[in-house]
């Protein structure tokens, strides 16, 4: 399968900025984003999806990190 | 509410307190001493305005100083970084590739040049192009200055597999119009890697035989003898790759 060229890029990043958009302005709820959702996977790739999917949740982490804190993991429990 | 007490603080109440006492006390003197020639208001201001045009000029030559030995700083730390990376000594070896055009490319052949280098792969979602786009505004920018060479961009394939010729043709036709294309077997793309210690590993097929390769992003500087000179990362804007660019263009060249 051939690569997606500048303008079916362009067409695909589009897709995912209003479905990031929606879920920006819909508290991240899936129900409420499914057009954009479909729309988005209609024009990328399935590993594209997939990526961007693990990019945003990986923006929410960090973003949510930066602002919350974060409590780090307790270590082992039994002397080893 | 606190009352700020103790031996700093006391030292500031009788700093606040002793100018306005040595002022008056030096402008008493002034007076007397010029009592009997001048005019009294003419003394005291000629005094004061060569001790203020004495004190700017003090004052001018120590920012003077204190920005040249700045400078002088920057230089040398830019000089060791430098020193350094030539010491990391990337890109010593040969590559010998395949262009999008079906030429057949040697390290060789872009000795002479300056050249902008970046390893991606076609299949990439937004990093790869991003950062061709930069590379390309880069080399734009440096395109407009006559004085300096022309820079040659350069994209390595880490995707041996699908970015065969065909796919590298029409991948870079979206970048700047010098941009060649590079791709060869497995082997030589894997050696051409290694060279730059670049990393790149494939991940798990779909069930569109699609996969993305994880791989480090950065583009490299050569200088014309095919040396590795520096490096740019995701956070260097075009305009500050063009600025590095040139700053070695110009320091290469006194050599």
């Amino acid at each position: 399968m051939t690569a997606p060229n500048s303008a079916e890029r362009r067409v695909c990043w589009d897709a995912r900025d209003l479905l990031w958009k929606c879920l920006d302005d819909n508290h991240d709820s899936a129900e409420a984003c499914q057009k954009q959702q479909s729309h988005f996977q209609d024009k990328c790739p399935a590993q594209w999806v997939r990526y961007f999917s693990k990019r945003r949740d990986f923006l929410k982490y960090k973003e949510r990190i930066q602002t919350e804190g974060f409590t780090p993991a307790e270590g082992p429990r039994e002397k080893s | 509410q606190a009352v700020h007490s103790g031996p700093i603080t006391e030292l500031h109440r009788r700093k606040q307190l002793a100018p306005p006492i040595r002022m008056t006390q030096m402008l008493c003197q002034s007076r007397s001493q010029s009592q009997g020639s001048d005019p009294l208001n003419s003394g005291v201001t000629v005094k004061l305005r060569t001790r203020l045009l004495v004190s700017l000029l003090f004052g001018g030559g120590l920012l003077g100083a204190w920005a040249y030995v700045y400078w002088e700083k920057q230089q040398r730390r830019w000089q060791q970084r430098t020193e350094q990376l030539r010491k990391v000594a990337l890109g010593q070896g040969t590559f010998s590739l395949v262009d999008h055009t079906g030429r057949r490319r040697t390290k060789q052949d872009f000795l002479g040049s300056w050249v902008l280098l970046y390893f991606g792969f076609t299949h990439c979602p937004d990093i790869c192009p991003d950062e061709l786009d930069k590379l390309s505004a880069a080399v734009a920018v440096l395109d407009q200055d006559a004085s300096l060479p022309p820079v040659q961009p350069l994209f390595i394939t880490v995707d041996p597999e699908r970015d065969g010729v065909p796919a590298l043709a029409r991948y870079v036709k979206d970048f700047h119009p010098r941009l060649i294309g590079l791709t060869g077997t497995p082997e030589e793309v894997k050696h051409a890697g290694r060279d730059y210690r670049v990393y790149a590993s494939p991940g798990p097929k779909d069930q569109d035989g699609d996969y993305i390769v994880d791989h480090s992003i950065l583009i490299y500087l050569l200088s014309p003898d095919g040396l590795f000179l520096d490096y740019y990362n995701r956070m260097k804007s075009s305009e500050q790759i063009a600025d590095s660019v040139r700053n070695h263009m110009r320091s290469y060249q006194r050599l």
